[in-house]
């Protein structure tokens, strides 16, 4: 049972945010020339660039017939985490990572319009203080949208925890370093909201079954929240109407 | 990284015993002293401005059997050996290349280094040459007559008493011409070592050591190597490491292009050497296979008279 | 770099400018292109620095460590050079394809940064033989724009010089070992002193001439270029302008790319290098001062990615 202490008796969490609250998103659009699509996203202390190569001819070994090969790398850079990591990628967790970034991007993008083509996502963890993966997975989407890349609908990604308080469940949104630490449980959700389907879904440890429904709808909803400042942020990038790829570079 | 398990490897934390000799502890004053004696000669009684002379005896071609073409260099202590291949497809390569490519591969033996025993899998410093050793001999080969096939050269270093890399490059340019692999000029290469206002022509390890450690005055030091095709007047590869400034890097240049040009007629009497004693040695083949198949045809003819008479 | 393709008539486009010492993007040859450059931008880091030449892009984080010294150098720490390619700066990154660059880079940081004249190892010691401070300095390439070297280098001085150490008592204790006491006061700290530092100068041989500051279109015109990597000068790094002009000597010069140069030619360009790390090293110290002027007096707002 995770610790009470997650929630103090005014009803709030250890950073000071109330259970439903997500931390702060900022984001850019284009933040790079040269690929065909970037973004950056701040979600609190987590900082995450993605970039997006492509759509483009599909090597011969791994090219499909009836849709586009999305290809991801997720890294995290050497000074993202409180202890100096000695390999940026390889490792077996940042391989996991990419094959659930990869997961829950092939479901957002259509892939049926590119047959025989592939699709590079990259995606860098400069800062890691909670939730790496939701924040790559949201940084990515914006990058995809700048690279123009159809998709179907936006691909969110939150993660949700559980505390109690008085004796009542309370799902906690957007779970910060320290809520993780403290060895709770801890949801994430990747998913496309507006369509209401769910494109990844990962929880680790123990979790009654009574109360999966109160921390994945907390989740859900939490995608709904990213979703919208997402969409904000695209607008606003888009009414600037003028990106650093439309300077023309020799 | 690949672990040498034939080998037992002690404790990573484990040190020679050489650091609890008196000769470890000497300050940096007396081992620049001991450099010189007091006439100004060093130790191996060169003056300051000779360089090991790379004589007949020492540098030779036609070192390992196997390979296309080899050679061994021997600066007195500093030892040598490099074997060049056949030209192959490059491996896992997508894409066709214009120019053919070099690769090269710097080894030390394991009991090559007076300091330490170097390690079996490759560390930095040999990483380090062996890019220094391609970029020097890219600009001699005539690349463009092999696209797309790469020239395998391989460096052992036997025992390293200073100015390895120079060695380095000095007997991949002479296993080079010897595998007939086309080139634009001899390459050759020399090395300076710098220790306040002294500059010591190919120095030695110990040179080198003391000219690598940093002095707790402002002064000059470091180490300087530079290659050169000398009948073109191009540098092919110039590497400092220490701090000096630019008059010092000005005169080190100078010596280094008279000495890279005082190597070329060494080499090229060893290259002719080389041509000399193949060409005879194969006339010499020739002869005793023309003996031999006289004195099979002889037996022949006894053999045949043999028969007719039974 | 990623895509670039010249047909032979740019090329010779760009060889003509170079030689009428007007380039395609109007500068001289002996111009830097626009920088900006921001320190303290990761938080996990003791230091921090982020650069952005044109299209080059550099993120530097500088970590510190306890490590014990070395026997052979038992009063100085240790400073390691780490550089990750990022596959956002093009996909030939991927996976381990960034490899040979990376490691191109940080043998030449290590070999420039190796003299004590250029950084002085002494100030990172704990306690003789016992304890020191280990820096990893992490660097990122997370775009390609011509010119890495340089931006490395500038990143890296930038980092370091906003880079703090935590204050550590040292006392030996019974049986040899060393105990440490730190501070709990985050701001109980002391600065590098990195004035010396050394930045790197590429010289792109194009033609007969030899420009500062290559973008990529004009590195893929050039068979050879001259890196010389210059002592900084301390008195640009302080406040009291009292330290004396020190500086300007060499601690690297290598050679990048498949051609070769005359000597005369090499000796131009280390010239012309040292005037052009003197300008530069300047240049960064006033704008390093600054910044830390200015986030003395006020929370400085950090703009990170989102400008």
């Amino acid at each position: 049972m995770p610790g009470p202490d997650l929630l103090s008796s005014q009803g709030l969490r250890l950073d000071g945010r109330r259970p439903n609250e997500l931390r702060r998103i900022r984001c850019k659009l284009g933040v790079f020339a040269q690929p065909d699509g970037s973004a950056y996203l701040e979600q609190g202390n987590t900082k995450v660039l993605a970039a997006v190569y492509g759509p483009h001819q599909a090597s011969k070994s791994k090219s499909l017939q009836d849709g586009v090969v999305v290809n991801c790398q997720y890294s995290m850079a050497t000074f993202s985490t409180g202890e100096r990591k000695n390999h940026p990628r390889g490792d077996r967790k940042s391989q996991e990572m990419s094959m659930h970034l990869r997961q829950a991007l092939t479901a957002a993008i259509k892939t049926e319009l590119y047959p025989r083509s592939q699709i590079d996502i990259y995606v860098e963890v400069l800062q890691a203080d909670g939730g790496a993966y939701c924040a790559s997975v949201n940084a990515a989407t914006l990058a995809l949208i700048d690279a123009g890349i159809p998709l179907r609908a936006y691909a969110c990604a939150c993660s949700a925890s559980m505390a109690w308080r008085n004796g009542q469940p309370e799902p906690l949104l957007d779970v910060g370093h320290v809520e993780e630490a403290a060895g709770g449980v801890v949801l994430t959700v990747a998913s496309l909201p507006s369509t209401g389907s769910i494109g990844l879904i990962e929880m680790s440890h123990r979790l009654h079954m009574d109360y999966f429904d109160v921390v994945l709808s907390r989740a859900m909803q939490g995608c709904k929240d990213i979703e919208v400042i997402l969409d904000r942020a695209v607008r606003e990038h888009l009414a600037e109407g003028w990106t650093k790829q439309d300077v023309v570079v020799i | 990284m690949p672990l040498d398990y034939r080998r037992f490897n002690g404790p990573e934390d484990s040190v020679s015993y050489k650091r609890f000799t008196k000769d470890y502890l000497k300050s940096y004053d007396e081992l620049y002293k001991e450099l010189l004696d007091d006439n100004g000669v060093r130790k191996d009684g060169r003056a300051l401005s000779e360089a090991r002379s790379m004589c007949m005896f020492f540098a030779r071609t036609d070192m390992v059997s196997q390979a296309k073409g080899s050679a061994y260099v021997e600066l007195r202590k500093t030892k040598v050996v490099c074997s060049v291949f056949d030209p192959r497809e490059i491996p896992h390569q997508n894409e066709f290349s214009q120019l053919g490519q070099i690769f090269c591969e710097v080894k030390f033996a394991p009991f090559s280094c007076p300091r330490r025993r170097r390690p079996h899998a490759p560390d930095a410093e040999e990483k380090a040459l062996s890019v220094a050793l391609r970029k020097a001999l890219e600009p001699t080969v005539c690349r463009h007559l092999f696209p797309n096939y790469q020239v395998d050269v391989f460096i052992y270093i036997l025992e390293h008493d200073g100015a390895c890399l120079s060695a380095a490059i000095n007997a991949a340019g002479l296993a080079l011409a010897d595998a007939a692999v086309p080139m634009y000029d001899i390459v050759t290469a020399c090395s300076v070592a710098i220790v306040g206002d002294r500059l010591f022509v190919d120095p030695t390890e110990a040179e080198e050591h003391v000219a690598t450690i940093s002095p707790e005055t402002n002064s000059n030091h470091g180490v300087i190597t530079m290659s050169m095709l000398s009948e073109l007047k191009q540098i092919s590869d110039f590497t400092l490491i220490g701090s000096m400034d630019t008059e010092c890097v000005n005169t080190a240049m100078d010596i280094l292009e008279k000495e890279c040009e005082t190597l070329v007629p060494q080499i090229q009497k060893i290259l002719v050497t080389n041509v000399v004693k193949s060409f005879e040695q194969r006339q010499r083949l020739e002869e005793e296979a023309n003996d031999r198949e006289q004195a099979l045809n002889i037996k022949m003819e006894e053999w045949r008279k043999l028969l007719n008479a039974g | 770099m990623a895509g670039l393709l010249l047909s032979p008539t740019e090329k010779v486009f760009i060889v003509h400018g170079v030689q009428e010492d007007y380039r395609s993007d109007g500068r001289s040859n002996i111009d830097y292109r626009p920088m900006e450059l921001e320190t303290d931008v990761v938080s996990h880091a003791s230091g921090s620095a982020r650069l952005r030449l044109a299209n080059t892009d550099i993120l530097v984080g500088v970590k510190t460590e306890i490590d014990v010294p070395s026997p052979e150098n038992p009063d100085l720490g240790k400073i390691e050079f780490f550089v990750d390619c990022s596959a956002n700066a093009t996909p030939e990154f991927e996976g381990r394809g960034g490899e040979q660059l990376a490691i191109g880079i940080s043998n030449l940081m290590q070999r420039a940064y190796h003299s004590s004249q250029a950084f002085n190892l002494k100030q990172l010691c704990i306690f003789e033989s016992k304890q020191c401070w280990k820096l990893y300095v992490d660097i990122l390439i997370l775009e390609c724009g011509g010119n890495l070297c340089d931006a490395v280098s500038l990143a890296v001085k930038a980092a370091l010089f906003n880079t703090r150490i935590p204050f550590v008592k040292a006392a030996l204790m019974d049986g040899g070992n060393v105990d440490l006491q730190l501070s709990d006061d985050p701001y109980d700290s002391k600065l590098l002193d990195v004035g010396s530092a050394p930045l790197q100068v590429t010289l792109c041989k194009i033609g007969d001439k030899c420009v500062v500051d290559p973008s990529a279109e004009e590195e893929s015109c050039s068979v050879i270029s001259v890196i010389v990597g210059i002592t900084g000068n301390s008195s640009c790094f302080s406040e009291d302008n009292s330290s004396p002009d020190t500086g300007g000597k060499f601690t690297t010069i290598d050679m990048n790319g498949p051609g070769s140069v005359a000597p005369k030619t090499l000796k131009d360009a280390i010239n012309q290098g040292r005037v052009a790390a003197k300008l530069l090293d300047k240049s960064l110290g006033e704008a390093l001062l600054r910044e830390r002027q200015e986030s003395v007096k006020l929370k400085k707002y950090s703009y990170g990615f989102l400008k």
